[in-house]
């Protein structure tokens, strides 16, 4: 009784083991990167096109050996490293592939570094070579996405992801003056105008505005005044007739602690010149904080 | 007529216009109730709409504010008269200039001021309401 049941668990792993050999074959040996030692986990490379721009660093993470093909896994890497370096285009893709034991039954489930995997279709007919091609035809489609996003590595200063997977989808790209932008690249129509995100994008349009933007109403009210009472702007423009204060911060803060409000000397002296109650002595001018009324002197540049 | 010294007026200095930019942004933002800013490309011109108090003489009227700031705006006052036809008010003159030591808050009466013929006259050349010197009526209204 247990010796047939054995005898028969023999039988179907040997034609499970016979299927997936015949298979790989079919795909190419020298496509396989990794195979489980058991056979139902097995890795191939594919590549598209005239192949591959894998950078050094990418092409150690292709070769990993697999367990009982290490030889060949690696002397496959090795040769496929010396193809790399002839071609200048195409890219290399990892294609993961798990098998149920009833295979070829199941479906096999396929994963890969892609920013959406494609749906397989099979048949009872359908073999791995199948689910190969079906993978490359996704890949196909998906190399303008990544010729768009290496593009974008290519020409502008990427911030963040330092190094991307070909499934990341976003880029934040340094735009300058201290700004950055989230790109959101679309997969499916890449060289559509990318969603534009994340959290520094209100201080994006404050720097790219010139601009302190207000917050809302309440926050308004408790938040920290960093802006000038009088101009209300954190920096003065830059311009000659301010001289040495030319677009710098506010610099003078109310000593009353409930008001704390802070300026610009420059605005604060402004302020009380044009009123008729302030006192001069020498350089510091003597008046009341516009916002508490309470003293306040500020010195004021003499030349003007 | 009502824009008195709009020809002789200088631009904005950039202290004035990053001000006014935020202070309409906030108008925008948050309006305060009555008011309202007519959109306009001119920074230094606004014009807004006041909707008369409800419960008072000037209910359900509309009138139209012009406020023009100066050059070194908000170290100078803007100037801010009612653009014809103006409220019928003591402390308003018929051509729109208005006669104030406070807010105007509360509208009780309506008439002229007092002196409404000669001032108007005095101010036909185009003179602002703030070259005038003014003489305070009274403040109970």
């Amino acid at each position: 009784m247990t010796e047939q049941v054995r005898r028969r668990e023999l039988d179907l792993s040997s034609s499970f083991c016979r299927t997936v050999y015949s298979e790989i074959e079919e795909v190419g040996w020298e496509n396989l990167v990794r195979l489980g030692e058991d056979l139902t986990s097995l890795s191939f490379r594919i590549t598209f096109g005239t192949i591959s721009d894998l950078k050094p660093n990418l092409q150690g993470n292709v070769c990993f050996a697999g367990i009982s093909l290490e030889e060949r896994a690696v002397s496959n890497c090795s040769r496929h490293l010396f193809l790399s370096d002839r071609d200048e285009k195409g890219r290399v893709h990892i294609m993961e592939i798990l098998l149920d034991k009833a295979y070829p039954k199941c479906p096999p489930s396929v994963s890969a570094d892609v920013p959406y995997i494609f749906k397989l279709e099979w048949s009872m007919n359908s073999r791995l070579k199948d689910a190969v091609q079906q993978f490359q035809e996704h890949v196909e489609k998906l190399q303008d996405f990544w010729s768009t996003l290496d593009d974008i590595d290519r020409s502008l200063w990427v911030v963040d992801p330092k190094q991307p997977h070909r499934a990341t989808s976003f880029r934040q790209i340094n735009t300058g003056d201290d700004c950055s932008i989230m790109l959101l690249i679309n997969a499916n129509d890449p060289r559509s105008i990318p969603e534009m995100k994340g959290k520094l994008l209100p201080e994006n349009l404050a720097s790219v505005l010139d601009t302190q933007l207000p917050g809302p109403p309440d926050a308004h009210k408790s938040g920290q005044h960093s802006e000038c009472g009088i101009c209300y702007a954190q920096y003065l423009p830059i311009d000659d007739e301010l001289g040495a204060k030319s677009g710098s911060g506010t610099d003078y803060t109310c000593d009353n602690n409930t008001c704390s409000r802070a300026f610009h000397s420059v605005c604060l002296g402004d302020w009380l010149r044009s009123i008729t109650t302030t006192r001069q002595s020498f350089d510091v001018l003597f008046g009341n904080c516009p916002y508490c009324s309470e003293p306040v002197a500020v010195k004021i540049s003499t030349k003007k | 007529m009502t824009s008195p010294s709009a020809s002789s007026r200088k631009v904005l200095s950039k202290i004035a216009c990053g001000r006014l930019q935020k202070e309409l942004v906030e108008w925008q933002v948050n309006p305060p109730a009555g008011f309202k800013h007519k959109v306009s490309d001119n920074l230094q011109r606004w014009v807004i709409e006041v909707n008369g108090a409800p419960g008072t003489l000037y209910a359900n009227e509309t009138y139209q504010l012009q406020v023009d700031f100066p050059e070194h705006y908000p170290m100078e006052a803007p100037q801010v008269i009612f653009v014809p036809p103006a409220p019928l008010h003591p402390h308003i003159y018929s051509n729109g200039h208005i006669c104030l030591a406070q807010p105007l808050r509360v509208f009780l009466v309506q008439q002229r001021p007092a002196d409404n013929d000669r001032y108007v006259k005095n101010c036909r050349n185009g003179r602002s309401p703030k070259e005038t010197r003014w003489w305070f009526h009274d403040d109970k209204v």
